[in-house]
């Protein structure tokens, strides 16, 4: 199994179906396969902090919902986390690829990048961060459990050591 | 039309589908008309709540309902974008427009000033739309709505007046009630 195939066959396992998302290069690869496959049911949203109500509609409703974005994006979803999620307690899964680190090219993605983690901090979320392969399906079934146990969203930060990130 | 006597008709005919709340007066007021499980009232996430019953509805075969604000409906208009993309037929979309920020001083808010929702709402794609300013019309087409194919958009014009009480603040316990009526 890939790593894309890892995270399908996670949401899967935790019964998932509905993802919300705003495009990304780098997370292609998982969008991608969950755009194909009938379990799911892909949401492509204008915005992040829209992804964050989308997914928190599904689970309110009884449907488990997972959000994708990259870490820029997750700049503009802050207030959906520290205003719905937290205080309703929904336990949203945030895969996000996260910029500003190795090999980044782009300036205007370092400050947002290197602040995500700190923020989810500062907010009390756990977040875990994903380098290469090793492990991935303990970690992604532990994250997720953690996600529903702690009713709370949960940060997956992917690398480009993972999936190679966005190139010029 | 006033607010609150708008949020008794839709609470008359809406039976048991579910209804999220705008922050503020719209969730105050969708309160002390009748409390019920499933009411989703929003006490934060400005901009949300239609977004909110997007999720909803694409995940529930029920009829879901949302009583979006437009100085709230300003803020997320690309959700009118997923909402047409998405076509859920099972959506109904209810806009009180004051065409003010009533919240923070009355300020004057787009819909004052030229911009028309049912429009941007039609140009996404969404094609069951109205606008209305009496409760009589809202009745009408609240009512067709409810028996034909979706997604519907339609704003109602309202009057402002005084804020009734702010009602309890339980986010938690709101998700929990709303989201048990589902299990």
């Amino acid at each position: 199994m890939t790593w894309a195939e890892t995270i399908v066959q996670s949401l899967k396992d935790w019964n998932t179906p509905l993802i919300a998302y705003v495009p990304d290069t780098s997370i292609d690869r998982v969008t991608s396969l969950i755009d194909d496959d009938p379990f799911f049911h892909l949401v492509s949203c204008t915005r992040e902090e829209e992804a964050i109500g989308v997914a928190v509609g599904s689970y309110a409703v009884g449907q488990n919902a997972a959000v994708f974005m990259q870490s820029s994006g997750f700049g503009n979803s802050i207030n959906a986390l520290a205003s719905l999620c937290i205080p309703a307690r929904t336990p949203i899964p945030i895969f996000m690829n996260l910029r500003g680190g190795t090999g980044e090219f782009n300036i205007s993605q370092v400050a947002m990048g290197k602040s995500t983690k700190p923020i989810l901090d500062l907010l009390g979320l756990v977040h875990f961060t994903i380098e290469d392969e090793y492990r991935l399906d303990e970690v992604l079934n532990g994250a997720m459990k953690l996600c529903h146990a702690h009713r709370n969203p949960v940060g997956i930060c992917m690398t480009p050591m993972l999936h190679g990130g966005k190139v010029v | 039309m006033y607010r609150f006597e708008a949020t008794q008709l839709i609470l008359r005919h809406a039976g048991d589908r579910p209804i999220v709340g705008n922050l503020g007066p719209t969730s105050d007021e969708l309160r002390h008309a009748g409390h019920r499980d499933r009411n989703f009232y929003t006490y934060g996430n400005m901009g949300l709540c239609s977004s909110l019953a997007l999720g909803m509805a694409l995940g529930t075969s029920e009829q879901v309902i949302s009583l979006d604000g437009d100085g709230s409906l300003l803020m997320n208009l690309g959700t009118l974008g997923t909402i047409g993309r998405e076509s859920p037929k099972n959506l109904i979309v209810i806009v009180w427009d004051n065409e003010e920020w009533g919240q923070t001083g009355h300020q004057p808010s787009h819909t004052a000033m030229g911009t028309d929702l049912e429009k941007v709402a039609q140009s996404c794609g969404i094609s069951n739309t109205a606008t209305v300013r009496e409760l009589e019309d809202l009745d009408a087409i609240f009512q067709t709505a409810l028996n034909q194919d979706g997604p519907w958009f339609i704003v109602a014009k309202i009057q402002e007046t005084d804020y009734m009480p702010v009602a309890p603040v339980e986010p938690e316990f709101t998700l929990y009630r709303f989201r048990n009526s589902f299990l």
